[in-house]
C-alpha cells in the first residue's frame, strides 16, 4: 500500500515529463528529422541551400543586432528604474517601484500600434530596438529589484566605510550582477525571438527582416511552390542559433539561481539624489510613459473615434465603439481569457513537480525545461504544427486534436512553462530540506504530505507563476498566429483589425484585455491586503 | 534489560566520510546523548537511525523490529521514532494546532490543544512558526515529535536556536515529557552542557567511530581517553614519551609506563582544571599566562600556555606585574596505552 501510494505521489511528475517529451522533445526532434528528410529520402539539401543563402545570414545578424540594442534599451530602463526606486530617494518611489512591472502586462504589438498612431512612419531599426526594449525591461526590472532588495544593507555600509561612494557602489554592482545579467538575457531572448512587432513594422514600410520573419515568411508560402529545402533551411539556421538561446537561458537561470534570498537582512540604505531628486523622476516617466500610459492613451483615443477623425471625440462616439466591441470583438477577448486561465492552470499545475523535482533530485531538468523559452515561438509553433497536424500517430480518433482549444493551451503552456518552473525551482531551493525532512515522520501517505507540506508552501510562488502565464498569454501573438484554435484570440484580430479602420471596437478590447490583465495580479492586494511591492 | 535500540556493525560512507562500524546498544527508557566534535559522524548516525539516510550495511533495530539490515527499510514514518530538528524545522504554512493534527492523523482537537498546554504554548494554538520565538518555535517542534507517541525520540542539538535564558525550561520540559511517556531520548551535540543537561548515558565519537561510552559521571570522573577528557572536562593533553625504562617521561616529571608501551612512543598526560596549581616557586614546566579571573572558591584561576596547550590552573596570590611565567604543579594522569590509538595528535 505505502509503495502504491509513493508512486501515486509521483504521478504528477511522470505526466509533467510526458508532457515535456511530446511537446518539446518530440516536437524538436520532428523539426530536424524534417531537414534531413524529404519525399525523396535522406537529403542535405536544406543545409547547402543555407549555405547559398545570404538572406539567411542577414536576417540573423539583423535578429542579433536588433536583440543586441533593445537589451541595451531595456537595460538601462530597467535596472535605472530598478536602483532609483530601491536605492535613492526619487520622488514617488514607493507606487512607482511596483509599477516596473507594468509594461510586462501590456502586449508589445500595442506599444508598437500606439508608437505608429501617434508619430508618422515608425519603421526601421531603430524605433524597432526602441519599442522592443521598453516592452521587455520588465524583465531586467523586476530582477535588478530583486538582486538589490537581497544585497545586505550593512556590508554596503561597509564597503562604503572603508572606501568610499564610487568603489561601493562597484561593490554593489557586483553583487546584483547575476540578476542584472539574467534580467538582460531574458530581454534579450524575447527580442531576438520576436515576430509579431518587426513584422507589423514591415508591414509600416521597413526594409528589413528578422530572422523569425524569415522562417515564418518561408512557413506561409509553403503551398505555392516553395521546395522541401528553400523551406527547411531557415530551420536549420534556427537550429544552432537555438543552441547557442538555449546555453544563454540556462546561463541566465543558474545565474538567477546562484544569488538566492538570504536570511534576516537589512535592506540597503536610501541615499539621496540632491539636486537630481526631481530631475530623476524623467526616467520612470519615459520607461512608464512609453510602456504603458502612451498605449493607454491612443487605445482610449481610438475609443474616443481618433481614427474616424471624429472632432470633436466624444462619449457618444465611445458607446458606440463599445457596442460594437460587444457585437464583434466579445467572442474573441473571451477565448482569450479562457485560453489564458487554461494555460496558466496547466502551467502551474505541470511546473510544480518540475520545480520540485529540479530543485531537490535534477537540476539539469531545468536545462530541458528551459528550452521552449529559447524557442522562438514562431519555430515552436511550426514544430507543433508538424508534429501534430495530421499525424497519423495520433489520428485514429475522430477527435482533431491539432484544431481544438486543447491543442493551444498545450502550445502555449509550453511556451511559458519555463518561467513558471523557475519562479517555482527557486522558491523550493530557499524552502527548509529539514521541514521536508520532518514530514517524513508523519504516519500520512505520500500524497498527502506532499500537498499538505510541499505543494501548500508553495501556493503564493504558484500564485505569481499563473498571473505570470496568464498574462504572457494574453500579449502571446507569435503562438496565435500559428496554432489553428488561437487564431481567434484578442491579440491575434486586434492586429489585424487595426488594418481595416476598426480601431473605435479594437480600442476597447484591447483596453479590457489590459483590465484583467491587470486585475488578476492585483487581486491579493485588493482582497488580502498584501504589499503592492509584492508584484516586483 | 530491554533494549530501545540496538545497533550493529553499521557503517554508512558520505563522500569522503565514512561513519563505523558501530555498535551500540540503548535500553529502554535511557537517555543517551552521542557528543563529538563537528564531522565526527554523530548526525550521520542519528539520520541512519531516523531512516533518512541509507547505511552500506549493518543493522538497525528499534524495539522488537529490525528496521534496516540491507534488505528490509523502513519508511521514517513506519520506524516509531520522533526526530526533534535543530532549527525546529517547521512547517512554515501551518499553526502551531495544524501541526501537531497533522503530525499525528488520530489526535483530536481537544488534545492537541491539551499538548500545547502541556508544551507551555497554548497561546500560540493559532499562530505561525514565523510569529514566535526560538524557545516557542523549539517547543512545537518538540510537541510535534511526541504527539504521534514515538518509542524513541531523535534529538539533534535541540537547543542549539534557544536563546540562553530560555534553555532551562525547555530543558525540564524535555526530560518531564520523556519521563512521563516512558520515551527514551537519543541526542545528538557538539555541546558538553547540553549533553550533560538533558542525558544521563554519553557516547563519544570521533572520525566516525565510537571512542568511549558510560554513565554521564563515569565520563567525567574517570575518562578512559585524552580526548574524552580533553572534550568533557576541558582538560590539556601534554606530550609524553616512553623511555625503555618502564619509564615516561613528562614535563611533570617522570612516570610509570603501562606495560604494553614500547620505547619511544608517544603517549599523552591529561591535566585537569582544577588539579593544578601555578606559582612562581614549583618544579614543574614552565607556562606563559595568559588570563587571570576570580575563582568561584578561593584564589584565582589562570589561563596558561604550556608547551603548546592551554591549562586551567589555580593560583593562591596575584602574580606581581612584571610576571608573565610561573610554574605548573599537577596530578596529571597517564591513560591507558590502548586507547591511545584515538585519542588528539596536538
Amino acid at each position: 500500500m505505502a509503495a502504491r501510494n509513493e508512486r501515486l505521489a509521483r504521478l504528477p511528475l511522470w505526466l509533467a515529463l510526458a508532457f515535456l517529451s511530446l511537446f518539446v522533445l518530440v516536437p524538436l526532434a520532428v523539426l530536424v528529422f524534417e531537414t534531413l528528410w524529404s519525399q525523396d529520402g535522406f537529403t542535405l539539401d536544406a543545409w547547402r541551400a543555407l549555405a547559398d543563402d545570404e538572406n539567411a545570414v542577414e536576417q540573423l545578424l539583423a535578429s542579433l543586432r536588433l536583440g543586441v540594442a533593445a537589451t541595451c534599451i531595456s537595460a538601462v530602463l530597467g535596472a535605472g528604474h530598478a536602483w532609483l526606486t530601491v536605492a535613492r530617494d526619487m520622488p514617488g518611489r514607493s507606487w512607482l517601484g511596483p509599477l516596473g512591472v507594468a509594461p510586462l502586462v501590456v502586449p508589445p504589438i500595442f506599444i508598437a500600434m500606439a508608437f505608429s498612431d501617434l508619430v508618422q512612419d515608425v519603421a526601421g531599426f531603430w524605433p524597432c530596438a526602441i519599442l522592443l526594449g521598453v516592452a521587455h525591461a520588465p524583465f531586467v526590472a523586476v530582477l535588478t529589484t530583486r538582486g538589490l532588495r537581497t544585497v545586505d544593507g550593512r556590508a554596503y555600509e561597509a564597503a562604503l566605510l572603508l572606501r568610499g561612494r564610487g568603489p561601493a557602489d562597484r561593490w554593489l554592482l557586483r553583487s546584483i550582477a547575476p540578476e542584472l545579467i539574467a534580467g538582460c538575457l531574458l530581454a534579450f531572448l524575447f527580442t531576438v525571438a520576436e515576430h509579431g512587432v518587426p513584422e507589423f513594422l514591415t508591414v509600416k514600410g521597413k526594409t528589413w527582416h528578422t530572422y523569425a520573419e524569415g522562417i515564418f515568411s518561408r512557413w506561409s508560402r509553403r503551398a505555392v511552390g516553395t521546395t522541401h529545402a528553400e523551406l527547411q533551411s531557415p530551420i536549420v539556421a534556427a537550429l544552432p542559433f537555438l543552441a547557442a538561446l538555449g546555453c544563454m537561458l540556462w546561463a541566465a537561470l543558474r545565474l538567477r539561481a546562484s544569488n538566492p534570498d538570504r536570511g534576516v537582512i537589512r535592506p540597503l540604505p536610501v541615499q539621496t539624489l540632491g539636486k537630481l531628486r526631481w530631475p530623476a523622476l524623467l526616467l520612470p516617466i519615459t520607461y512608464l510613459g512609453a510602456g504603458v500610459f502612451l498605449p493607454l492613451f491612443v487605445l482610449t483615443r481610438w475609443v474616443l473615434g481618433s481614427a474616424q477623425r471624429l472632432d470633436p471625440m466624444g462619449l457618444d462616439y465611445a458607446r458606440e465603439s463599445f457596442a460594437k466591441a460587444m457585437d464583434q470583438g466579445l467572442p474573441d477577448l473571451m477565448h482569450s481569457l479562457y485560453l489564458g486561465l487554461g494555460v496558466a492552470a496547466v502551467v502551474v499545475l505541470l511546473a510544480i513537480p518540475l520545480a520540485r523535482q529540479s530543485a531537490r533530485r535534477w537540476p539539469l531538468l531545468d536545462l530541458l525545461t528551459s528550452l521552449p523559452a529559447a524557442m522562438p515561438a514562431i519555430l515552436l509553433g511550426i514544430a507543433l504544427a508538424r508534429t501534430f497536424n495530421s499525424n497519423p500517430g495520433i489520428g485514429w480518433t475522430n477527435f482533431d486534436f491539432y484544431e481544438s482549444w486543447g491543442f493551444a493551451v498545450c502550445g502555449y503552456a509550453v511556451r511559458f512553462l519555463p518561467f513558471a518552473a523557475l519562479t517555482l525551482a527557486s522558491q523550493v531551493r530557499r524552502q527548509s530540506i529539514a521541514a521536508e525532512e520532518a514530514g517524513r515522520f508523519v504516519q500520512r501517505s505520500a500524497s498527502s504530505r506532499a500537498l499538505r507540506l510541499h505543494v501548500l508552501p508553495l501556493m503564493p510562488a504558484a500564485w505569481s507563476a499563473f498571473v505570470l502565464s496568464f498574462v504572457l498569454a494574453l500579449r502571446e501573438l507569435d503562438l496565435a498566429v500559428m496554432l489553428p484554435a488561437a487564431n481567434a484570440t484578442a491579440v491575434r484580430r486586434l492586429a489585424n483589425a487595426v488594418h481595416f479602420q476598426h480601431e473605435d471596437w479594437s480600442g476597447v478590447i484591447a483596453l479590457l484585455l489590459l483590465s484583467a490583465a491587470v486585475l488578476l495580479p492585483l487581486l491579493p492586494s485588493l482582497l488580502a491586503g498584501r504589499k503592492l511591492s509584492s508584484l516586483s | 534489560m530491554t533494549l530501545a535500540v540496538s545497533i550493529q556493525q553499521l557503517q554508512c560512507s558520505r563522500g569522503q566520510f565514512r561513519l563505523g562500524p558501530v555498535d551500540l546498544q540503548v535500553p529502554a527508557g535511557a537517555r543517551v546523548a552521542i557528543v563529538g566534535p563537528s564531522g565526527s559522524g554523530k548526525t550521520t548516525l542519528l539520520r541512519c537511525l531516523a531512516g533518512l539516510q541509507a547505511p552500506d550495511s549493518g543493522t538497525i533495530q528499534i524495539g522488537d523490529t529490525i528496521v534496516d539490515d540491507g534488505q528490509t527499510r523502513l519508511a521514517p514514518a513506519e520506524r516509531h521514532v520522533g526526530l526533534v530538528f535543530q532549527d525546529g524545522a517547521l512547517w512554515p504554512h501551518m499553526t502551531a494546532l495544524k501541526h501537531l493534527r497533522f503530525a499525528a492523523p488520530g489526535l483530536s482537537k481537544q488534545d492537541a490543544l491539551a499538548l500545547l498546554d502541556r508544551g507551555g504554548i497554548l497561546s500560540q494554538a493559532n499562530k505561525k512558526p514565523g510569529a514566535m520565538s526560538g524557545g516557542e518555535a523549539q517547543r512545537l517542534g518538540l510537541l510535534r515529535a511526541l504527539a504521534p507517541a514515538p518509542s524513541v525520540l531523535l534529538l539533534d542539538e535541540p537547543l542549539r536556536s534557544v536563546d540562553v535564558h530560555q534553555r532551562d525550561g525547555l530543558v525540564l520540559l524535555l526530560r518531564s515529557m520523556c519521563d512521563e511517556r516512558n520515551v527514551t531520548s537519543i541526542l545528538v551535540t557538539h555541546d558538553r552542557d547540553e549533553a550533560l543537561a538533558l542525558a544521563d548515558y554519553l557516547v563519544v565519537m570521533r572520525d566516525g567511530q565510537l571512542v568511549e561510552q558510560g554513565p554521564s559521571i563515569d565520563l567525567l570522573e574517570d575518562p578512559q581517553t585524552a580526548f574524552t577528557a580533553a572534550f568533557l572536562r576541558g582538560a590539556a593533553c601534554l606530550s609524553a614519551k616512553a623511555n625503555g625504562n618502564g619509564q615516561v617521561q613528562t614535563p611533570f616529571g617522570n612516570f610509570p609506563a603501562p606495560d604494553a608501551a614500547k620505547a619511544n612512543s608517544d603517549m599523552r598526560l591529561v591535566v585537569f582544571p582544577g588539579e593544578t596549581t601555578a606559582d612562581e616557586q614549583g618544579e614543574g614546566p614552565e607556562a606563559q599566562i595568559l588570563a587571570v579571573t576570580p575563582s568561584e572558591g578561593d584564589g584565582l584561576r589562570l589561563r596558561v600556555a604550556c608547551e603548546d596547550q592551554i591549562v586551567i590552573a589555580r593560583a593562591a596570590t596575584r602574580p606581581t606585574g612584571a610576571t608573565t611565567r610561573l610554574r605548573l604543579t599537577a596530578k596529571p594522569r597517564l591513560l591507558p596505552w590502548h586507547n591511545h590509538a584515538t585519542e588528539p595528535q596536538s
